[in-house]
């Protein structure tokens, strides 16, 4: 364990806050095994307890067991020692239990402020937002989590909006937080920072838990290290006595390349071309010039950048989901400008979204007909405007097998219940399943496992080399540089440079991504 | 035209103005949490009867108010706890009101004496406001006030945020510790208490009768208001008041000498009719509602 703090903690480090034993969950009617099977889990006093598990081995679910958001199906609950049996969120709180959830529990209509308000527990005609304002400007300042207080949500960005999600559970002051994969949509210096203040947390005497698939953070911030798999536990451990190598085995079995070597480009087509363009949104940003971005067929081109930087609306233009505010968008030589996503779609650009959840699939429709809501007006799925319930089922099948989806049913199941990454896997099988032409991909691997990165860098890596551009847009430089062609950096709207992929240098690009102007030579 | 017309169209518009306001208040409140109930027309006419029987039972016509009122908190009691805890269909259960309300009251006002006619005494009606060019109803101020206190609820209130909260997004909500259900719940009874004085007003001071026909659609066009206002109970107020204007021109032009031989009054009668659906056709698409609106919420 760490070295304390000497500030007079709250708490007895050590301590068991939060303590689960036997602890079991069924969805019974969707599927048949048990989600988590007989499993014991404590979060002491003053630690960082990462749980660590592939896509759908179940950590969300426990997450949300012990925050009270779903109840257990059987086994005990302690809060220090006191049985406990919660049946919402609001009795967790109570008990000093509080969650960062792994999708966005945000209002998008609210400022940040009043997203927070949300959670405030004032009387009901007072209205505390001044106050609310500055308290967030000090935790701003304090935690270096920059956000404006006054900003609408959805105008934010997913990594702004994560920070929103932080601020929002600090208000509560937990004694015990979880947090779901809370780094998923943070650059690596913001998970940092998250990092020092989940330390401080922790010296405080507050009871962490950190759910990740990122060998560098679990080893950065934790404690203990529980790895889950499909539901069981594969033991617990000190972070001191194990290394990644091992964690990496007893989590996926297998380890993750660091680089991908292919062949050059062989292609002098371009497959998406813009021209002086400007995206709808970024028009008014004092520094935003025309994108002048051109990738060849079989290229992959990374976009490197914080959050924020004009990376989604970039992404709206060309895919067609927002027409440009001026310039142009050429997909195969062929002038999309202010044309509508069905003709892009038909054009052959797939995308492959940041919100998963709200843009990549429909909740509430089942895994089948989400595998095809990009191809059901076509042969074979429809004839003469009739779905075609047996060719659909044997292409979502196959679908799902190839990307190792869990799913229950193709039929009954809800994409709303899958796990993150599972929705993810279904969203790659069906962007990528017709080798489009042009892929626009962004955030492509968050929220899955080692393993499953691995399979969609090699798909990607297989497309390309079949003649697909892709555009891979992600702060996960580690990302960029092992796929990307060549690379181009974004801040502010403009894009400040590109460079070859291949023996990039990481300094310029953190340099352009902060804003700065050296040149790569 | 001589200025006491003037103000005999004003005051007609401001009583028109009151009960489809009232109504369309309480249909925001309820819509911001993100119930909708299209079941209002039938606690209008459910209120009417309620405030007709109350007020004579009791002599008062503000113990009629209150049991207009009473009455609705019931209905929006029981369609709350169906659109919330039960999960039940929003949209059956308000259309479930309102063939209830024309059955029952039609029902009661056949039990009661002459079919599909009932009148109220003048004393237990709501006194008027002698203001010289005319009587003002108290409901008028009232519904002034309200109009502003509920966008005040709404947009600058701890409970206001929790409401709109629960309507966005009521699973962010639900972790951040609100009973979410509850918070429906209390929308939805206060939906039901102003579409219920509404109700009363219509019987008990403006008409001073119940008849079957009474809210003669007045649900529905509140409902198109809540629409046209985009859930800001000022502009809700605004909306109705354009209505009540038609409808008072209509009522005007259909009694007055002249013009009323020169323009058929089946015409004018359907002018806050179009107008309504004009300007509520011009606003749809520009307006945003709630993200959860109709939505039940269960957890898991
Ligand atoms: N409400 C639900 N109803 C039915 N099944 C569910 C529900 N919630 C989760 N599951 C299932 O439980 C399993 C574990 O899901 P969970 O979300 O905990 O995975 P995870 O470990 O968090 O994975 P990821 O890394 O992809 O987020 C999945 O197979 C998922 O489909
Ligand atoms: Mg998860």
């Amino acid at each position: 364990m760490k070295t304390r703090s000497d500030s007079g903690p709250v708490l007895d480090k050590g301590d068991v806050l939060l303590e689960a034993r036997g602890l079991s969950k069924g969805f019974p009617g969707v599927w048949e095994h048990l989600i988590l099977d007989q499993l014991d889990f404590d979060v002491r006093s003053g630690e960082v307890h990462t749980l660590l598990g592939e896509n759908g081995a179940g950590k969300t679910v426990i997450a949300n067991i012990l925050s009270g958001y779903y109840e257990k199906t059987e086994g005990e609950i302690r809060v220090k020692g006191k049985l406990v049996h919660f049946r919402s969120p609001r009795e967790g709180l109570a008990h000093g239990i509080a969650m960062v959830h792994q999708e966005l529990m945000l209002v998008p209509a609210f400022t940040v402020a009043e997203n927070i308000m949300v959670g405030l527990d004032a009387p009901l005609f007072s209205y505390g937002i001044a106050g609310v304002e500055k308290r967030i400007q000090r935790l701003v300042e304090r935690y270096g989590l920059q956000v404006d207080p006054k900003a609408r949500v959805e105008d934010l960005s997913a990594g702004q909006q994560q920070r929103v999600e932080i601020l929002k559970v600090l208000f509560h002051e937990p004694e015990v937080l979880l947090l779901d994969e809370p780094t998923s949509l943070l650059t690596p210096s913001e998970a940092d920072q998250l990092f020092v203040v989940l330390r401080a947390m922790a010296d405080d005497g507050k009871g962490i838990v950190f759910i990740s698939h990122k060998m560098r953070e679990v080893f950065a911030v934790s404690d203990r290290v529980t790895v889950l798999k499909l539901g069981k536990t594969q033991g617990t451990c000190q972070i001191a006595e194990t290394n990644e190598d091992e964690l990496t085995r007893r989590t996926f079995g297998e380890t993750v390349p660091d680089y991908m070597e292919r062949p050059e480009v062989a292609h002098e087509e371009l497959a998406l071309n813009t021209i002086e363009m400007v995206p709808s949104g970024l028009e008014k940003k004092p520094n935003s010039q025309g994108i002048s971005l051109k990738i060849r067929c079989g290229e992959i081109m990374g976009l490197a950048g914080v959050s924020g930087n004009g990376q989604t609306e970039l992404i709206e233009a060309v895919t067609g989901l927002v027409p440009p505010a001026s310039g142009e968008v050429w997909i195969l030589n062929a002038d999309m400008t202010g044309r509508t996503p069905k003709e892009f779609i038909e054009r052959g650009v797939a995308h492959i979204p940041e919100r998963r959840r709200e843009i990549g699939i429909v909740e509430q429709m089942h895994v089948a007909e989400n595998v095809v809501l990009k191809d059901y007006r076509k042969t074979p799925f429809s004839k003469n405007t009739v779905l075609r319930h047996q060719q659909i089922s044997s292409h979502a099948e196959k679908i799902v097998e190839k990307f190792n989806a869990l799913v229950p049913d193709l039929w009954q199941t809800e994409c709303r219940i899958l796990s993150g990454g599972n929705i993810q896997r279904l969203i790659l099988g069906r962007e990528t399943w017709r080798k489009p032409p042009v892929i626009i991909a962004s955030h492509p691997t968050e929220g899955l496992d080692a393993k499953a990165i691995r399979h969609t860098w090699e798909l990607f890596l297989a497309l390309r080399a079949e003649g697909s551009a892709v555009l891979l847009v992600s702060e996960d430089l580690d990302e960029i540089m092992s796929l990307s062609d060549r690379i181009a950096v974004m801040f502010e709207g403009k894009i400040m440079g590109i460079v070859d992929g291949k023996g990039a240098d990481r300094e310029i690009l953190g340099h352009w991504m902060a804003g700065g102007t050296a040149s790569a030579a | 035209m001589e200025l006491t017309h003037l103000w005999g169209i004003l005051f007609i518009s401001l009583h028109a103005m009151v009960p489809i306001t009232l109504a369309a208040i309480g249909e925001t409140i309820e819509e911001s949490a993100g119930l909708f109930n299209i079941g209002l027309e039938g606690i209008l006419l459910f209120g009417a009867l309620a405030g007709a029987l109350g007020a004579q039972a009791s002599g008062s016509a503000l113990v009629g108010l209150l049991t207009g009122m009473g009455v609705g908190a019931l209905i929006g009691l029981v369609f709350g706890t169906i659109s919330t805890s039960l999960r039940g269909s929003q949209l059956i259960s308000g259309v479930g009101i309102n063939l209830l309300a024309l059955g029952f009251v039609a029902l009661m006002l056949s039990v009661m004496g002459a079919p599909g006619f009932h009148s109220v005494a003048r004393e237990v009606q709501v006194p008027l406001i002698p203001l010289g060019v005319g009587n003002l109803s108290p409901l008028v101020p009232i519904t002034v006030a309200v109009a502003i206190g509920v966008w005040w609820l709404l947009r600058r209130t701890q409970l206001g945020i929790w409401i709109r909260a629960v309507g966005e997004n009521p699973a962010a909500a639900d972790v951040a510790g609100i009973r979410v259900n509850r918070v429906r719940l209390g929308a939805a009874v206060a939906a039901g208490v102003l579409a219920g004085l509404a109700g009363a007003y219509l019987s008990i001071d403006w008409f001073g009768a119940v008849t079957k026909e009474i809210t003669a659609g007045r649900g529905f066009i509140a409902l198109a208001i809540v629409v046209f206002s985009g859930l800001n109970p000022l502009l809700a107020l605004l909306g109705g008041f354009i209505f009540g204007f038609f409808d008072g021109l209509a009522t005007w032009v259909a009694t007055y000498p002249g013009i009323k031989d020169i323009i058929p009054w089946q015409f004018v009668a359907m002018m806050p009719y179009v107008v309504t659906l004009a300007v509520v056709a011009g606003m749809i698409g520009r307006v945003r509602f709630p993200s959860a609106l109709g939505v039940p919420y269960l957890r898991e």
